[in-house]
Parts: C-alpha cells; structure tokens; sequence
C-alpha cells in the first residue's frame, strides 16, 4: 500500500485496514474522503472494539519540513484535525511540520477518540556517528576483533585490532593511521578498504561479513563521510519505538503498516521507518513488504524487529483465521489469571479447551504439585466427593503436605546448581536442607534470596553460601566474578547479560558498563578454603575493586539502568546489591520470579524463553505478568500463594485435549495457553511413579529403603536411569532437558527399571495373583494405579486380545500380564502429565 | 531454538509436512529421515583423557635437562631425523601412516574446559554448550545403515554431548568391551524375553498409545515412537548386534589390539565405523599424570601405541583408512618440568597430536615447539583449525551456523584447515 501526500482517501482505507486488522469488521465510505470526512461503520464482530489509539503519541520533530508516519487503530468514523495547521497538518498518513511551535493532533471517531502532540523545533541536527560508540560495537559482533580474526596477537594479513575493542584508541589509530591510512578513503569513503573487505568487494579471508544494504554498512558509511570521529558528536539515538507495538490480523493477505520512531538524545522523535533494517522471527506468518506494510500469511504468532544504530524494537504480530467462529465458550474465570489469558484468546477468536474432568485433573495436579500419583484410595475419595470447592480443597492439601516440599526443592536445586561437584560432596547435602526448610516453611523469597547474596562464613554450617559455589574456579580455587554476574542476573532478574561480559548487546542496552557494574558488587567476595578441599568460607574484603577490560579504570558499582548508589564505609555490597534486587519497586525480581514459576506449571514462561526478559523479546500476556508479581510481591514473596493462585485458575484446569480437536497442530493454542500443555514426567518422577504403580522402590545405596529419587544428596550421575531422563549436570545455567532419546527408549524396553522389577520382592503382579484376581481386575488395578481411570472400551478389548494371544503362544499367565505391565508402563499416557 | 534453525533449512511447505513444532521443538522421525546431506567418511577419535605428555610421545626433547627431558629416551622413527619417545615404538615404525603435529596449543588449562575445546572446536563460555564434532556430524549426515551416527566408548561424558542442539544428537554410549561379559547398556531384551514376544508388546504399546495420538500431534509424542521404533530396529537389528559383538572377533585379532581398554575400545570403533557409525569417540584415560609420571606412562603409553597402530593397520588392510579420519587427540599436554611428586601438570600452551587416514599425507611433521617442549616455535595450530580441518575431511561446510539461544552460532570460530592434511 503506498500512500500520496494529501490524499485523504488513503487515510480512510488506512483506517479501513486497520479496523479489520483489530478484529473489527468495518464498512468506510471512501467516497466522502474528500470532504475530509472519513466515515466507518462498525460492524461489531465477536468482540468490543478496542480503545481509538493514534501512534505514536507525542512527536518532537527538530524542524520544519520533517514529518512522521503515524497509525491509527481502534476506531471507526475517524476524523483528524489539528489545533494548529500552521504548525502541523495531517497529510495521509504522515504528520508534517510547517513552522516551530505547538500543536495538537485530534483523532474524533465515532466510538472515541485520541490524541498526539506535535512540537516542531527551528534547528536540525545531525546524529553523529562515533568509533567507540558504532564502529566498535560493529567490529565485535561480526567477530573481526574476535581471537581467531584481527583479534588475535599476530591480527589477520597485517591489520590487527585489541580483542574484543579492549582497547580503542589502538584499533583507532589501526584503522585510521596505520599503513598511511590506506583502510579508509576521504575522497571516495564507499571505497575504503574497511567496507570493500567485509562486504567482500574485495577478496576477504574473513568471507562476506556484510552486505552494502546493511545496517552495519550504512553506519560506517556515514562515520567515513563525518570524517572518522573518534567520539560521536550530535545527537544520539537512544530509542527505537515500533508501532503497532501489538497487532492482530485476520486472514492471509490482512495488511497493517507499521512506523519505526526513533527517540535521539535531544529529546526529538525522528521517522526512521525508511532507514532501519526488519527482521521478522518467523516468515510463515507475517511478511513485511517493501513499503513497510506486514502482511498476514497464516495463522500464528511471531515478532517483527526493527534495529538500527545498535537499538533495536520489536512488536507481536498474531494472525488468526479469517471468519472465526462466533459464540467462543470461555469457562468463568476464577481469578484475574482466567480474564487476561482469555482476554486474549477472544481477541485473536480462540477458543480455549474445555476444562479437564475430574479423573484427569486429580492426576495432574497431583504430578505438578507433589510429584507422586495418587493412590487408589486417594483417587477413589477425590471423585466421589460432590463438595462444589473439591479441588481447591486438594489443592489446599497437596500444598501443605511433605511431597510438596521435595517435588519443588528438586526444581530449586535445579535452579541455584546444587551440585555434588561445586561442594566435594559436602556442603550440597546442608544447602539442599536448607532449600527443603525454606520451602516446607514457605519463607519469603526475597529474604531467602538476600540470604544467599548476603552470605557469609563456613558453608558447612552456613548453607546459604553454597549459593555461591558454581562460581568458584576448581583448580585456582578462587571466587570467579565472571560466572556470578550472568548467574544472578540471569536467576533473580530473568536477564541476560553473558554476551555484555564480552561485547555490547548488539541489540539491547546491555553494556559492558552493565556487566562490570553489577561484577563491582561483587568485587570484595571472597573464599578461602579451610580444613580439607571442601571447607569454604565466604567473606567481603574491606578492599578490591573491578577493573573494566576496556578501559582498564577500576569500575563504579552500578545497578543495571545506570543508578550508582552511595555506598557508606562499612557497608557490604553484596547488602546494598541485595537490596536492589529485591526491593519493592523493583518489580523486575517479582517479574522474572513469577514468570519462572509459570514456566514451571505452563512449559513456556509469559515471555519466553522465560529467563531471558528483552526489549526485543516480548511477553505474550504483559498485564498478566504485571498483575502476576504484584500479587507476588503483595503476598509477601510467598510462593505458596503464587501456586494457589495459579493451580486455582481456570487456565492451569483446561484439558490437554478433546475427541476431534488436536492438540498441538495450532501453534496460537500452545502459545496463549488455550490449553494444558502435555509433557514428559522429570526423572525423579517418573522413577517414583514406576516403583509406585509396580510396588517395587528403586534402592539407592546407602539410603534407607523407599527414598525417592528427590532425597539423594549425591543426586547427579546417582543411577544410569536418572542421568538417562535428563537429570541435569547443573554444570551450566540451563532448563533441563526433557527431550526424548534413544537411550531412554532402550532403557524403558530393556534396562532393569522395568526387567529387574518384574523379578523383584512385591511385584505388583505377584501381589495382585496372589489374591485370585481375574484378568479383568488386574487390568483394572493397574490402569487405576498408573492412569487413575478405568480402561475404554476398546483398550480392554485390544488389553484382553492380546493376554488371549500371549496364552495361544503358550506363555505363562504371569508373564502375559508382566508384558501388558510393560505397554501399560511404556504408554505416552504414562509417561506424560497430560 | 531447533525451530529457528529448523526454519533457516526447510522450507515451511516442508515443516508443515514435517509434523509442526512441539515442547520438545522438533519431530524427529521426520528430521533424521530428510538426511540433510550425504557424506562417505567416517572419523575415529582416540582420546588420551588427561592429555598426553608431548615429551613421552611425539616431541621427545633429548637434549633438554633430565627434569625437562624426563626418563625415557627415543628412537627414530622411518623418516630420517625425526625421533619419538622410545615408548612409541610402533607409531615409529608406522610412521608412514601418520602426521604428527607437534604445535598444538590449547587455551583451557582445566579438564572439563580444555576437553569441551577439543571435542567442539569451540571455546567453552559461560552462555551456552557448543555441540561437539559428533553431534554436529550426527545433526548434518545422520545415521547409516541403522546404526546410531554418534558412538562414545566406553562411557558418557559432559564433554562429548550435544550442548544446544539438543539430546537427539547426543551420542550413544558403548560400554567397556575389554570387560569380561561386554554388552551394551541396555541393547539386548531382558533374559527370557524371546524378539517376537517383545514385538507382541510393542505391538499392544502401539494399540494403547493410539487414544493419545488421536488426539495430541504435539512433537514430543512423534519423537517417543521414533526412538522406540529405533531401539526396537537395533535391538533386532543384526548388523548392530554384529557390529557390537566384539567376540565374534578371532582371538588372533583381539590379541593385536591388546587385551586392554585401549585395545579393545579400538576393535570395537573399527568395527562401528566398518558397520556405518559415522563418528566413534575412545575415550582413553589415565594419562593426567600429576604424580609418578614415568610409572604411569610406561605402562600407559604401550598399550595406546598398541592399539593405535593394530587400529590403523587393520583400517589400512581393510581399505576403511581413506575413508576413515583418525585422530589421536588429548586436551592438552603435559608441564615441561617435571614436578616435586614425579608428575608433570596441565599443559595447554603446547601439545603434540597424530593425524591418520582420509587422504592425510604419512611420515608428516608439522610445527615444533621449542627446546623444553613448551612453547611452539613454528606453525602454532590452534583448536579452531583442528575443527575445521576435521569438519573439511568430512565433508561439513566451516561456515555452517545453527541458530540458538536467539543467536547465531557459527561451528567453527575462524579455524583454518590444516593445509599440509590436504596435500
């Protein structure tokens, strides 16, 4: 869609696209357009129209004669006027300047109405380009100044450069200087050797590293022209904006425009739709075509990025099908979880699934929540009670018991890399108490976390610092600020900031300044290791400061977002970073925390991956997480609520699946929560559900009979199954894995879990024979034991033909029904939590 | 991140025949069976765990002081002028088999680190797990003739796994043939369970999972049935049982590779990579020689020299050598100076490695390191031109990205392949 200056027409089908881009079906009469009236009829569809919004919403233009896209979304019978047309007009879809001064752009529609205001400036400047700031951060993500390029001690073909831009002026003066200047031409700047070599004009050892329209390209483009300054003067970029910033679109060919505002240091707003660089996430959904519109290709979800000059923004684009069915059921929502995710759902015409049945959500909520099937008894009590609150009750209950305790300690041991390894086998058997205490007692997290950070003294008898373990060096047994920073960052603040150790964020406001900033928090930590390897105490020098790589100045402590705090003599730095993290207006702890628990119940975090919160990455459901920490930080950081809450919602409740409607063929479902999303049980459960349903307990050495897996305090490599099923090393900061595998498979159709089992003291097979019990009743006995349900129809058929052929080919009864176990026991249905 | 980089190489016509995305992000059945590329060589990596002492091996220094020089001395080998330690007596002989590399540098000085190194080409960071040759082999060719593509011996290790490419690649685990009664972990049916029986209860499985099929078409439950059509395909697979049988190998042969974990871990990786494996990694350890480094090696160093050379002559007799890379690698060498307890420490600034087969030139050396043994004087060759000259044998592009962790990930960071391997 392309639009001509002053056509009026063209707003009014803008308007038209994007209406029935938010789920609005509108008729516009395009035929009063040029009266300057544009008049849409809303045709109310399945849903109430959104809030009129016109974006962006304040726009500072430097001068005369600039303008900005703008887009209008939400309203119907649109018309727009300015308080000042000597000062800015509306022409198509742009807002142009015509003199310095004030004014106000007003949108009247027929359902609302919105505004934006307009400043028009008398001076233009121009936005520098800078060496260290641009150029750097050019030369470290593509690697040139990388150890196996220019970076390394003898550089590449006689152009060396400091590793990693460690130190500027050098590879300034390299660039600049060196060789008479040969890599840059003043005369012909688009000749320079340092644009030929990497766009590959000129033959590059390093191959092709960038193509002529790119933004790379551009940006040193433009520092050549400005004459290779070292320090970016003018002004600088400091924001980039995407509108929509949310968009739905409807059908394949639905078109939406979209405008990039940049935000420059001087507190200007300049339209950089034409001069940034798109990237969209996934092409089967939305391409965005040569005028900057995105056009919908088939139902799903992806994000459309803009970056430029190092800053980058991205919005959420959905596509639904076209004509979705009316009358969407939606189950009450129970609690303000239930009303933003199928807030959601109607905008984009989902339906969610039913809620699950009693049977099934039994069996769910017990795996979730404490890691254990339900017994018969347990079962049998759960469905015939007709009380109304039956399963908040169990809920209630399940929170309370001991298995709760032990289900969430492994997922925290998971998460602080309790490890065997970090500790010499020691100290981890006292942190992984002191994790089960806290847990069991559901002290706040944010006390527990400024416990951890704060530690001190010997961890054999102060158990909070083993928190700090995974950052020692094994073998010069020393405190590695390096591998603490991403850790907490990572853990508390669900934030990134490995690659900053290196490099800039090629992307995001992460700088190394961020890295060393928060690493000078931390640079009085120190261990000394007492009697023996495993010994080790935790204390804070009354000295030690952090040297930047870069600029080799001892660095400033420094939150990330820049705020450095005063620090007064005697305090720890570890206290006031503690306090930082989880103060109370910080939400970004609570955000990060809730949203790490949500992955736990939902398998994918609201923004997901759900420990890695960008600009760039977006949060499918943002007012939910809101809401989320609030109500987190509102209960007093207290997980239990958070688990109430959720395990209580509606959405938690939804059924995995219904006859005649797939599960997992329409990514939007999974995405949005339209349903619970099945998964493979962990290995400690899945260990404890076999010995469970075949009354055998696996027996681990030296621990008593009946431990579960959970308990051990060597747990890692402790048994071939559970290093099998993806038990984690905890080596890395990592989500384990729960991905099948080809030795998980010979594992469950050879290895001795199942075998040895079946030969095992109090099979259940043995018991269940013993007392006289039909086949019929077995079968029924263990579909209870392991689905909580009695077989269908056609299972008990297929179950009883097979038993009738296992005896036709002259097996013995025992060993028919051990071989039924055994499919039982295999099942997907088993082995998942559906 | 297996459906960015999924996405990167299939069209979505393709992934939506593909089966669509999961929890667990991929379909595998799908993926392995559209067998991205096509390869003939195989690759063979005998690792010494611990690092062996370029001293006592292929750098003897004879010269140096006798706490550089170290208890053994050396013996020439065919090539005139070049000597090996005297406790190589067979790689001296064989010499026309090999390269020997004698400026090896490592940037990682502590096991876990240095051995990811090797075994990825890419240094380990604090960000994410970079896959190793295996898996990246594995994840580009897939399996051959049934057999898993990826084979470790004789067990799992952290530093030979899949990183961010996921469990699918990880390798399969062999187990230790020189045991008495070596069998694969879990690849024979139980004792007393006959192969139509157990295909009678997958056969009821298969009935069973169908509710649940009918109903989710999630990733996840395709990758389960792939796996237990897999392991089903091997455990009555008889060119795996065959493969695995080191028994069915005549005494006469057992006794040339030597009696030992060595030995026999070679036997079995030629008897994979001859049924189709398409990467075989043996695990060798005992070679992180802190103390009474002399005892140690004397007994260690034969047995590799054993093995090694009965591996690449049996290769070579059974014309799997051109097609076939062997690689005698460790994470880094040994101190130059031997220590207060007799041993010589981690060493990563110099190190000597042999390189075998695929069209690699014999009697070969490359670089040298200075009179001590501890730095390189010539020719330095870093670990990211170790993978890429293992990745250009087999036919992998160096250049090759995968996407994860939202970020591209090339490979192989800058190596350059070793020219004089190509010659």
């Amino acid at each position: 869609m392309r639009f001509r200056k002053g056509s009026r027409a063209q707003i009014c089908r803008t308007a038209a696209t994007v209406a029935a881009s938010t789920s609005i079906y509108y008729a516009c009469s395009v035929r009063l357009a040029r009266f300057g009236i544009c008049i849409c009829a809303a045709v109310p569809a399945w849903s109430a129209p959104a809030a009129v919004l016109i974006q962006p919403s304040d726009i500072t233009l430097q001068s005369p004669g600039e303008s900005q896209r703008i887009v209008l979304s939400g309203g119907s019978g649109c018309e727009t006027s300015s308080t000042d047309p000597r000062v800015a007009t509306v022409e198509g879809n742009r807002v142009v300047a015509h003199a310095p001064g004030q004014a106000r752009i007003d949108v009247r529609c027929a359902d609302g109405s919105a505004v934006t205001t307009v400043q028009v400036g008398n001076r233009r400047s121009a936005m520098g380009v800078g060496f260290e700031r641009d150029l750097l951060s050019i030369l470290t993500t593509k690697g040139c100044n990388s150890s196996a390029c220019h970076g390394s001690p003898a550089g590449q073909n006689g152009f060396r450069l400091s590793l990693y831009g460690s130190d500027p002026r050098f590879d300034y003066d390299m660039i600049v200087n060196q060789h008479a200047g040969r890599r840059i031409s003043a005369e012909s700047p688009e000749d320079s050797l340092l644009l030929a070599k990497p766009s590959f004009a000129i033959a590059h050892g390093g191959g092709q590293l960038m193509t002529p329209a790119s933004d790379e390209y551009a940006t040193i483009l433009e520092w050549l022209r400005q004459g290779t300054p070292y320090g970016a003067g003018g002004t600088r970029l400091e924001r980039l904006e995407i509108h929509p910033g949310e968009q739905v679109l409807t059908g394949a060919g639905q078109r939406q425009p979209v405008v990039v505002v940049g935000r420059l240091s001087d507190g200007s707003t300049r339209d950089l739709t034409a001069e940034v660089r798109y990237a969209v996430k996934d092409e089967a959904v939305v391409t965005l075509e040569d005028d900057w519109t995105v056009t919908a290709k088939a139902p799903g979800m992806t994000t459309v990025m803009a970056r430029a000059m190092g800053k980058a923004a991205a919005a959420q684009f959905i596509v639904v099908e076209e004509s979705p069915s009316r009358g969407l059921r939606f189950p009450d929502p129970a609690n303000f979880i239930d009303e933003h995710v199928f807030d959601k759902l109607r905008d984009v015409g989902v339906e969610p699934f039913p809620l699950s049945d009693d049977r099934t959500f039994l069996r769910r909520v017990y795996l979730d929540t404490v890691g254990v099937l339900p017994t018969a008894g347990e079962a049998e009590a759960f469905l015939a009670s007709d009380r109304p609150d039956k399963r908040s009750a169990l809920v209630d209950r399940l929170l309370d018991s001991e298995e709760y305790s032990t289900q969430w300690l492994v997922k925290f041991e998971d998460w602080f890399r309790n490890s065997q390894y970090y500790s010499q086998g020691r100290t981890n058997g006292s942190f992984k108490r002191w994790l089960h205490d806290s847990i069991r007692e559901d002290w706040p997290y944010d006390e527990m976390v400024r416990a951890m950070l704060t530690a001190e003294g010997d961890t054999t008898v102060r158990p909070a610092g083993n928190f700090w373990h995974p950052a020692i060096d094994f073998m010069l047994k020393k405190f590695e600020v390096e591998k603490a920073v991403p850790t907490i960052t990572r853990l508390f603040l669900g934030q990134r900031l490995e690659c900053a150790q290196c490099h800039n964020h090629p992307l995001e406001n992460l700088t190394q300044d961020d890295f060393y900033g928060l690493a000078a928090f931390l640079a009085r930590t120190r261990v000394k290791h007492g009697y023996g390897q495993y010994r080790r105490i935790w204390y804070d020098d009354r000295r030690g400061e952090i040297e930047h790589p870069v600029t080799k100045q001892s660095v400033k402590p420094r939150f990330l977002g820049g705020e450095q705090p005063a620090i007064p003599a005697g305090t720890s730095r570890r206290e006031v970073l503690a306090d930082w993290i989880t103060r109370t207006e910080q939400t970004q702890f609570a955000r990060a925390t809730v949203n790490r628990v949500w992955y736990e119940y939902f398998q994918r975090g609201i923004v997901e991956p759900f420990d890695d919160f960008r600009s760039t990455n977006r949060a499918t459901h943002p007012a939910l997480l809101d809401d989320l920490a609030r109500y987190f930080i509102d209960s007093g950081f207290r997980f239990k609520a958070l688990h109430r809450l959720i395990l209580n919602s509606k959405t938690y409740q939804l059924a995995a699946h219904v006859p005649g409607r797939p599960g997992g063929e329409r990514p939007l479902e999974d995405a949005l929560f339209a349903r619970y999303l099945p998964r493979k049980l962990p290995a400690e459960v899945l260990l404890d559900a076999i010995s469970r349903v075949t009354g055998v307990a696996e027996e681990f050495n030296n621990y008593p009979a009946g431990t579960s897996p959970k308990e051990l305090i060597a747990s890692i490599g402790a048994t071939h199954f559970l290093t099998t099923f993806g038990h984690p090393r905890r080596d890395i900061m990592e989500a384990r894995s729960n991905a099948p595998s080809l030795a998980q498979a010979l594992q469950m159709m050879n290895g001795d879990v199942l075998a040895g089992r079946m030969e095992a003291e109090g099979f259940v097979l043995d018991t269940l024979l013993r007392q006289g019990l039909s086949d019929g009743a077995i079968i029924d006995t263990l579909y209870g034991r392991a689905f909580s349900r009695t077989p269908e129809a056609a299972e008990r058929e297929a179950l009883e033909a097979y038993l009738a052929a296992e005896s036709a080919a002259g097996r013995d009864r025992r060993q028919g029904l051990a071989n039924m176990l055994w499919a039982i026991l295999n099942t997907k249905e088993f082995q998942m939590n559906l | 991140m297996q459906l960015s980089e999924m996405r990167a190489r299939y069209s979505r016509r393709d992934f939506l025949r593909m089966g669509g995305f999961s929890i667990a992000g991929i379909s595998l059945p799908q993926l392995l069976a559209a067998s991205p590329g096509r390869s003939d060589m195989s690759c063979l990596v005998y690792f010494h765990t611990g690092g062996l002492c370029q001293h006592d091996s292929f750098d003897p220094k004879p010269d140096a002081p006798r706490e550089v020089r170290g208890g053994f001395g050396t013996i020439p080998t065919t090539v005139p002028g070049v000597r090996f330690s005297e406790l190589l007596p067979r790689s001296a002989a064989n010499f026309k088999r090999l390269s020997v590399i004698r400026s090896m540098f490592s940037l990682e000085a502590i096991h876990e680190k240095a051995k990811q190194y090797a075994f990825s080409g890419q240094r380990p960071n604090n960000a994410y797990k970079h896959p190793v040759y295996g898996s990246v082999v594995a994840r580009e060719f897939g399996t051959r003739n049934g057999l898993p593509p990826f084979v470790v011996i004789p067990k799992k290790d952290i530093c030979a796994e899949a990183g961010f490419l996921g469990s699918a690649y990880d390798p399969f685990i062999a187990g230790d043939p020189s045991k008495e009664k070596y069998s694969v972990q879990d690849l024979t049916l139980p004792t007393g369970l006959g192969l139509e029986e157990a295909r009678g209860r997958a056969r009821l499985l298969s009935a069973l999972d169908a509710r649940l099929e009918a109903v989710e078409k999630s990733g996840v439950v395709g990758s389960m049935d792939h796996f237990y059509q897999k392991a089903l395909d091997l455990v009555s697979s008889p060119e795996a049982k065959r493969a695995f049988d080191i028994g069915s190998e005549p005494d006469k042969v057992r006794d040339a590779y030597g009696r030992t974990t060595g030995g026999q871990g070679a036997l079995l990786a030629r008897r994979l990579i001859e049924a189709g494996v398409r990467l075989v990694t043996l695990f060798h350890g005992g070679y992180d020689t802190h103390s009474d480094n002399d005892k140690t090696n004397k007994k260690l160093y034969p047995e590799f020299d054993q093995s090694f050379n009965a591996l690449l002559e049996d290769l070579d007799a059974r014309g799997l050598l051109d097609s076939t890379l062997v690689l005698a690698i460790g994470e880094f060498g040994r101190t130059p100076e031997i220590n207060h307890s007799a041993g010589r420490d981690h060493w990563p600034s110099v190190f000597s490695i042999a390189v075998a087969g695929a069209g690699v030139p014999g009697g070969q050396v490359i670089g040298s390191s200075d009179a001590m043994g501890a730095e390189p004087t010539e020719r330095p060759i870093s670990i990211e031109d170790l993978g890429a000259t293992i990745y250009s044998k087999l036919g992998i592009d160096t250049h090759t990205q995968y996407h994860a962790l939202g970020r591209p990930i090339r490979i192989n960071d800058g190596g350059e392949p070793i020219p004089e391997l190509f010659a």
